[in-house]
């Protein structure tokens, strides 16, 4: 389910069979390497959208987590716990975090839930078809890392 | 002369101006007539049939098959992609069904659990259909699965919207 309001209509029904939360991390600077940032903001943002069309029943994607570039790891570490507090303290069993940002790969170890980290692919120049094709083949493994993880604790 | 010409001055610039008047009252109305039932004139905004495959290609198996169609959301115009569930049946008639899972519209894999094989498999919370898309009880899902409107034509299968049963 996405973050408007006629799919929190039945998200705040349905809420005993949402237990999955799916947050994209995308970071946001102006200065140096601006499409690169950008690019892989966008990549991630659609892998999430396309995320949620294939599973929208169980997992409700929030706003993406933004942050500065420039933002020390530790602080984002901290500001991304409260998050984990809050969707944890309502209901939520699983979280996962959506990144192409490098930087996360090093703060793994810090993160209470799973990340899932995929090197950005620019979609600008491909043509439709080709596309879909790619943005398909890479959200079927990031299903198969959230239905495994389902299937560990089934519900 | 008179007599012959039976239009006098007065009839004949009668005559001129409300032909020109009225071109001229036709010219404002007819826009704001147009404007005014545009609805009506509007193409029907129901989804055309989109070619997905070939009639030949369809198995006994389903098949994923994808397509797009165009999708306008409010103001915003998009190309979705949409899939379909594509078979015969046993009486070699085509079927195709929507993925989407009737309970809270996850998209439903064939056969993918190994538990249960030959069954359309949801993996958000288990709900299982049977091959002809019925839901099978004690699951979640409440209701079948959507079947798309379709035709054949030149060999060609055609899908249109997915409707409930």
């Amino acid at each position: 389910m996405k973050w408007i309001a006629s799919d929190i209509e039945t998200y705040a029904k349905e809420k005993e069979y949402v237990d999955t939360i799916v947050v994209p991390l995308i970071p946001f600077g102006l200065e140096n390497n601006l499409k690169g940032t950008v690019s892989a903001g966008e990549y991630i943002s659609i892998i999430s959208h396309e995320l949620e069309r294939q599973l929208r029943g169980r997992l409700l994607l929030l706003p993406p987590f933004t942050y500065l570039n420039s933002e020390p790891m530790e602080e984002k570490v901290k500001r991304l716990a409260e998050w984990h507090n809050e969707v944890i303290g309502n209901g939520a069993s699983y979280v996962v975090y959506l990144t192409s940002d490098v930087e996360w790969k090093n703060a793994e170890d810090r993160l209470e839930d799973t990340l899932v980290w995929l090197p950005s692919i620019p979609l600008e120049h491909m043509d439709n078809e080709y596309k879909m094709e790619t943005v398909s083949t890479q959200v079927k493994q990031v299903l198969q890392i959230v239905t495994k993880k389902w299937q560990n604790s089934p519900k | 002369m008179a007599k012959k010409n039976e239009v006098t001055r007065r009839q004949f610039l009668n005559y001129t101006l409300t032909g020109v008047g009225g071109f001229m009252a036709a010219g404002m109305l007819m826009p704001m007539v147009r404007f005014a039932i545009d609805p009506v004139l509007k193409e029907g905004t129901e989804q055309e049939m989109v070619p997905v495959m070939d009639v030949s290609e369809i198995t006994k198996e389903p098949q994923r098959k994808k397509f797009k169609v165009d999708q306008v959301d409010g103001w915003y115009e998009s190309e979705v992609e949409q899939s379909a569930w594509v078979y015969k049946d046993e009486k070699d008639e085509i079927v195709a069904l929507s993925p989407v899972c009737k309970h809270l519209g996850c998209t439903v894999d064939w056969s993918s659990n190994a538990a249960y094989p030959d069954q359309f498999y949801c993996p958000c919370h288990g709900g299982r259909y049977t091959k002809d898309g019925v839901n099978v009880p004690g699951t979640p899902p409440l209701a079948p699965l959507d079947v798309y409107k379709m035709k054949v034509e030149k060999g060609k299968l055609y899908l249109g919207k997915p409707e409930p049963r």
